[in-house]
């Protein structure tokens, strides 16, 4: 049975496709049941929810595809989110100058992270999970533990108005920053050599690839959008919180698993990711709009998570 | 994660040997921040401060008992911060709101333990799914639940006894918490080192396929691990409960990061094969000595997040920095 089960998932299935078709399956059956699901603007209300997840699931991706993880992605956020804050009201700042630096103070703790894991060769995991810590301590200390608000209505507008009743400039960003990286992971040399590092670190080496370099380098990377993820949500809340974003890096590695990535390093797609977001942003969407309640999402949502990596698993066992 | 070599899964003295080198580090990271606290502040040195320090990290100390189980294997246990949010729900639950005698809520509520522990051990040997993920899921699904119990509401008003466990002390020194945390480690200890299974757990985690090449049932001791590690993390619930007469949804958030940090400063390693169990509650004395030192000497709690973090990186890179010179096998970066 568990054999015939096997090929089916196979015969319809290729990799990285799975999470397509529960999208598609999820998306039919919303249609079919829930008539205010099937608007322009619902669907344009489910991708600007997914922006900050899918930011950061970007960065995450990468760093998942090496085989290492990213727990810090969260707290980074926050840092950089306060950072900013408080060059703007505090320090008054002008705008570009203090998002500038508040993106800055990501890249700083992304660049640690790699650091941490190449040269001191700490496993990612303690790595990250340190600068988790370290990046909220930072967060609160550097604001005095308190919210910044009253930001310039254009900055909160970056994420509030719609252009041609579509996109806000931060949503196209995501899309903009999701196809760049995808067209870069799969027609580069240096997504080639991102893959190679997550097969086999020694045989990457060998092939000449800077594995040290090329590692350091996602984790700067996923800090980096980690900081721009902070603007975004400073934007959308038009406020800076030290708590911001507490528990989001268990989010985004959801969106990356379920998008087919494997923890175990060398498989998976920027696309398939942001399937992956889109999942659980039209779950969640599906979910409120037939008034069920916001707890049994999240159930329902670790239901999600395990039923889309168990299907992968079953279908890759010989 | 690289698996050790065949030859020294299967050594039987494999845990008792690396036991000492295990718990070398941790010993030595121990005594140097006691002395630093010693030194700096007064009223650190004191048997009461010690008591304290003690009952404090009991929680936490219980969680990372469980967890250094599941890392023994190999896996890991994302869930156990939401198990206990939901046990202490449950025994509320059960006893406020369906009247149940107390100490049959208590029961029910360490129940849901071993529960979520069955479902995160069947998740990972027979789906297979990671232990990452299997964790990840029940993270998400027990912390609804615990939401959805009460939609959200606390729980309140527990009878004074409850209370009582936490803080009477009895001797002059010791509550019924701190009781309960000593016999764990306690049967801890002896189970991981004395008894088969305990050894057979540290034998899958070295290399799974050797474990069942001979002849350990590696899914029923991979199942085992998590059912601890679940159990462990609902009687926290129910000591956190106590201990701040209420029960609430949110309980045990980002605990399980902790749990993890302290087995991992303790000696146990992430790749498996490798745990202490004494080596845990050396981990558990310097996260709360440092909590405990830190807040005498009145550093923000935020600075203190901060020196957690960094103690983490440096007791890991310790670790692994012994390990490599000592001449045994050199660990994988992943």
């Amino acid at each position: 049975m568990k054999k015939r089960i096997q090929t089916f998932l196979m015969k319809y299935s290729s990799s990285g496709k799975g999470s397509l078709y529960a999208l598609i399956l999820m998306v039919v059956f919303l249609i079919a049941t829930t008539p205010s699901f099937v608007s322009m603007n619902n669907f344009l209300n489910i991708i600007d929810q997914i922006t900050i997840n899918g930011i950061m699931a970007i960065g995450v991706t990468l760093v998942i595809i090496t085989g290492g993880i990213d727990l810090s992605v969260g707290s980074v956020l926050a840092f950089s989110m306060m950072t900013f804050g408080v060059l703007t009201k505090d320090a008054s700042l002008p705008y570009v100058l203090s998002i500038t630096i508040g993106i800055l103070a990501g890249t700083a703790c992304g660049l640690v992270n790699g650091l941490l894991v190449t040269k001191a060769k700490i496993p990612p995991f303690i790595a990250t999970l340190s600068m988790l810590s370290i990046a909220r301590g930072l967060a609160n200390i550097v604001s005095g533990n308190t919210q910044r608000y009253d930001f310039a209505f254009w900055f909160s507008d970056l994420s509030g108005k719609r252009y041609f009743n579509l996109f806000s400039i931060t949503t196209t960003l995501l899309l903009v920053l999701t196809i760049l990286f995808a067209l870069y992971m799969k027609y580069r040399e240096g997504g080639k050599r991102i893959y190679a590092i997550g097969f086999n670190p020694e045989v990457a080496r060998l092939a000449g690839v800077k594995v040290e370099r090329v590692t350091t380098m996602v984790y700067v990377i996923s800090g980096t959008l980690a900081g721009l993820a902070g603007i975004v949500l400073n934007s959308q809340l038009s406020s800076s919180q030290p708590y911001a974003a507490v528990g989001y890096e268990l989010n985004v590695i959801a969106a990356v698993v379920i998008g087919g990535a494997s923890l175990s390093g060398g498989i998976g797609t920027i696309g398939g990711t942001f399937i992956g977001a889109l999942i659980i942003g039209v779950l969640r969407n599906g979910l409120n709009l037939n008034g069920v309640n916001v707890f049994m999402q999240q159930v329902l949502i670790g239901v999600v998570i395990a039923i889309t990596v168990g299907i992968d698993m079953l279908r890759s066992r010989k | 994660m690289v698996k050790r070599s065949a030859a020294s899964a299967l050594s039987g003295t494999s845990a008792g040997k690396t036991l000492r080198n295990i718990v070398k580090g941790p010993i030595v990271g121990l005594l140097a921040i006691i002395l630093f606290f010693a030194a700096v502040t007064p009223g650190f040195f004191s048997f009461g401060n010690f008591i304290n320090i003690f009952n404090q990290i009991a929680i936490w100390g219980v969680l990372a008992l469980g967890m250094t189980f599941v890392i023994s294997t190999g896996g890991v246990d994302l869930s156990v911060g939401c198990v206990l949010g939901l046990a202490s729900m449950v025994m509320g639950y059960a006893a406020e709101y369906l009247g149940l005698p107390f100490p049959l809520a208590m029961l029910l509520g360490t129940l849901v333990g071993p529960v979520a522990g069955l479902i995160n051990g069947l998740l990972v040997s027979k789906v297979k799914l990671p232990p990452f993920i299997a964790t990840l899921s029940m993270f998400y699904v027990a912390r609804g639940l615990a939401n959805i119990i009460t939609d959200g509401d606390q729980i309140l008003n527990y009878p004074a006894w409850f209370i009582g466990l936490n803080y009477t002390r009895y001797l002059g020194f010791i509550t019924v918490s701190g009781i309960v945390f000593l016999l764990l480690v306690g049967s801890s200890q002896f189970f991981l080192t004395k008894t088969g299974a305990g050894r057979n757990l540290l034998a899958v985690g070295g290399s799974e396929e050797v474990a069942r090449l001979s002849g350990i049932n590696v899914d029923r001791h991979l199942i085992l691990a998590y059912v601890i590690s679940g159990t462990f993390a609902a009687i926290a619930g129910i000591m956190i409960a106590s201990r701040v007469n209420a029960s609430e949804p949110a309980q045990g958030t980002t605990y399980e990061l902790y749990a993890i940090a302290i087995a991992v400063i303790g000696g146990t390693s992430l790749s498996g094969g490798e745990g202490s169990i004494i080596g845990t509650l050396i981990g558990a004395f310097i996260i709360g000595i440092l909590n405990n030192g830190l807040n005498l000497n009145g550093i923000s709690p935020f600075i203190q997040t901060i020196l957690v973090g960094v103690i983490i990186v440096f007791a890991v890179g310790l670790d692994m920095f012994s390990r490599t010179r000592g001449g045994s096998r050199p660990q994988h970066a992943a």
